[in-house]
């Protein structure tokens, strides 16, 4: 359901609950590294509306600032200037505690080498984000097993990544991501590491996802991937570029 | 309240941590046996120290009680050692019998009150002739020594009064004497006066660890007569002079105030000189504990000194490691650790890998405690205090160690953690 602003007249539009604006605002974000000589403009006022259920690939050259927009999109950096508002919640202004709370509330994340923890079990490695939530240890694993189950591991729940050809290991980060019910999936080049034919099966996951309602945020600079997404931001010098869509 | 620490360890996410770093230490055996080591061999040393000192201060104990335990006082004669002497001290001539009477009498929580004087007299029995200590005692020397007799009797009160020619022999000097014959009923020419021999005592015996002396045996070589018979028919020492005065009192928390009652009556009677000792043995065995402490204190420092060495090494290969975990540490915050998070977690991981060392060691310690005792003949005691010395220290060292790492770990940037390869 819709929440319209006119709802609750006198609250700011930061504080509307996430179901009624975008899930994604940046609003002229700047994001600068070092200072003096050297000093690294690594984004130069990016503004940007993302709605929910949206599938966008964020593109761009090497050095171009996509993966440091990727790291303020994740919660994991704030912007050194400028508005960056998800789920209706303002993150930039945030302490690094608050920020590790936002991450794990609205962000599944979802890397190019998977970043299992070797040493745990494919249900324990689900059950991460879960334990940082402080969920109880049934329900954790309840949760942990469902979300294996939506990308067709749970049998192999008692299994250690080491066990597991890379596409399954991508499969269980995917769980991983998706276990905490984020507002965005957020994955960095996700089938980088991964041979072609494995790469369009886990980019096939990702589109059911998106049928399914979730807002998902690729990052990668392979156009074959990007086209599978609804909508391509290109990120050229810290800026978007012209020519938004695919 | 147990339940609300309870729910402090769990949302802290505690039990998850231990099981982590249980899965880490099965992964990495030889890193956690050298992270040990150190910690493996303080506790060790600690428990081996603790357990060797616990059983010698057993057995002075059980070596006292063999004669006359810890209520026992004893009083000596002590000339005084100033070279100008005044009138007051030579009217003084020491301890004497009558001193033993008054502190019968006056001191109220003494129970059994045991003057003694010796003579070296000769002693003859058939071809049996020598010159020997003879004791002067009274009735309640038995007492005082658990001294018992085997055969006959002890001096009696009768034997006091009537100035008895009999004697009680220790086992030893009954076989110098008699060799294989009975000597209950024969008689004994002591400074050429026949005393009849009316008891022999059983014999006393106490060897330190597994040494082969008896350091009793002084016991058993002793010929007693009554002490009115060794004034009357030897010294004729009119003063009935005493070497000593053994005092037993009726409880051990008495005797501080029964051997300053017994300085004030015998000082009174010496017209106000210490020409005499008060000896406390329970405040001997405490003086000796101090002294002890001086060695003890050592063990432990070499002990804490091992522990901390232990420490460093953890600290070293924690923060050796922390590299393949700095990764490791990125996904844990992209999933939404916070920094406390993070360092519980290696905080109990540390303190995970020294409780298995303080566990290892406090076995090692047993074994190296029970292998000295046997090399020295002193039996080691095992204490559950043991146990709780060793744990406690290795988690402190866990603590105080892990929590360098930590911190460093909590404080990672995610972003560069993520990043690093």
């Amino acid at each position: 359901m819709r929440i319209s602003k006119e709802a609750v007249p006198g609250v700011p539009e930061a504080f509307i609950p996430e179901a009624s604006g975008p899930i994604i605002r940046l609003d002229d974000v700047h994001k600068v590294y070092g200072s003096g000589e050297d000093e690294v403009r690594a984004l130069q006022g990016i503004s940007l509306t993302l709605d929910p259920g949206d599938y966008v690939a964020i593109m761009g050259p090497s050095g171009s600032g996509k993966s440091t927009l990727m790291h303020i999109l994740g919660c994991l950096d704030v912007p050194t200037q400028g508005e960056y508002v998800l789920a209706g919640t303002p993150i930039s202004q945030m302490s690094a505690r608050a920020l590790a709370r936002e991450r794990n509330k609205r962000v599944g994340f979802v890397f190019q080498s998977f970043n299992l923890l070797p040493r745990s079990n494919l249900a324990r490695n689900v059950e991460l984000p879960l334990l940082y939530a402080g969920v109880g240890r049934a329900e954790r694993r309840e949760r942990a097993i469902d979300a294996l189950r939506k990308v067709g591991l749970a049998e192999r729940a008692k299994a250690l990544p080491s066990q597991l050809s890379g596409g399954q290991r991508q499969r269980v980060a995917i769980a991983r991501a998706l276990v905490n019910d984020p507002s965005i999936v957020l994955a960095d080049e996700p089938t980088g590491n991964l041979d072609s034919k494995t790469g369009q099966e886990i980019l096939e996951l990702f589109g059911e996802l998106h049928g399914q309602g979730h807002t998902v945020i690729l990052v990668t600079h392979d156009p074959n991937v990007a086209s599978r997404a609804g909508k391509i931001i290109r990120i050229v010098d810290g800026k978007v570029s012209n020519g938004t869509s695919a | 309240m147990r339940l609300r620490l309870l729910a402090h360890f769990q949302a802290l996410r505690v039990p998850e941590a231990i099981l982590d770093g249980l899965a880490d230490v099965r992964a990495h055996k030889l890193r956690t046996f050298l992270q040990t080591l150190g910690v493996i061999l303080g506790v060790a040393s600690l428990v081996a120290v603790q357990g060797l000192v616990d059983s010698g201060r057993r057995q002075a104990t059980k070596f006292f009680d063999e004669f006359g335990g810890l209520t026992k006082i004893l009083v000596v004669n002590r000339p005084s050692k100033e070279t100008v002497v005044t009138a007051q001290q030579l009217a003084s001539y020491g301890l004497t019998w009558s001193d033993a009477q008054a502190i019968r009498q006056e001191v109220p929580s003494a129970t059994l009150v045991d003057p003694i004087a010796s003579e070296e007299l000769s002693i003859r029995y058939g071809d049996y002739e020598r010159r020997n200590d003879v004791t002067g005692a009274t009735p309640d020397y038995s007492a005082v020594y658990k001294f018992y007799p085997a055969k006959g009797r002890f001096l009696i009160q009768d034997d006091m009064a009537s100035q008895a020619r009999v004697c009680v022999l220790g086992d030893t000097a009954a076989r110098r004497y008699f060799g294989n014959e009975d000597p209950v009923g024969r008689i004994l020419t002591i400074g050429e006066v026949g005393f009849r021999v009316v008891g022999v005592m059983s014999r006393k015996e106490f060897y330190f660890g597994d040494g082969d002396h008896n350091a009793l045996e002084w016991m058993n070589e002793q010929t007693f007569i009554p002490l009115t018979s060794l004034y009357a028919r030897f010294t004729g020492d009119e003063r009935k002079r005493v070497q000593y005065i053994n005092v037993i009192v009726d409880k051990v928390e008495n005797n501080p105030k029964a051997a300053a009652a017994i300085r004030s009556v015998v000082q009174r009677r010496h017209a106000g000189i210490t020409d005499f000792e008060v000896i406390n043995r329970a405040e001997r065995l405490k003086q000796r504990a101090e002294q002890n402490q001086v060695f003890n204190t050592v063990f432990m420092v070499s002990g804490i000194v091992s522990l901390l060495v232990g420490g460093i090494v953890i600290m070293n290969i924690m923060l050796a490691s922390f590299r393949e975990r700095i990764r490791e540490v990125g996904v844990r915050k992209a999933m939404g650790a916070r920094g406390i998070d993070i360092a519980i977690q290696f905080l109990v991981e540390s303190i995970l890998v020294t409780v298995i060392g303080g566990t290892v060691g406090l076995g090692l310690g047993v074994v190296f405690a029970q292998i000295i005792s046997n090399l020295v003949g002193q039996p080691a005691v095992i204490t559950p205090q043991m146990a709780v010395i060793g744990v406690t220290a290795s988690v402190t060292v866990g603590l105080f160690f892990g929590l360098y790492p930590a911190i460093k770990a909590s404080r990672l940037n995610p972003v560069e953690a993520l990043r690093y390869e």
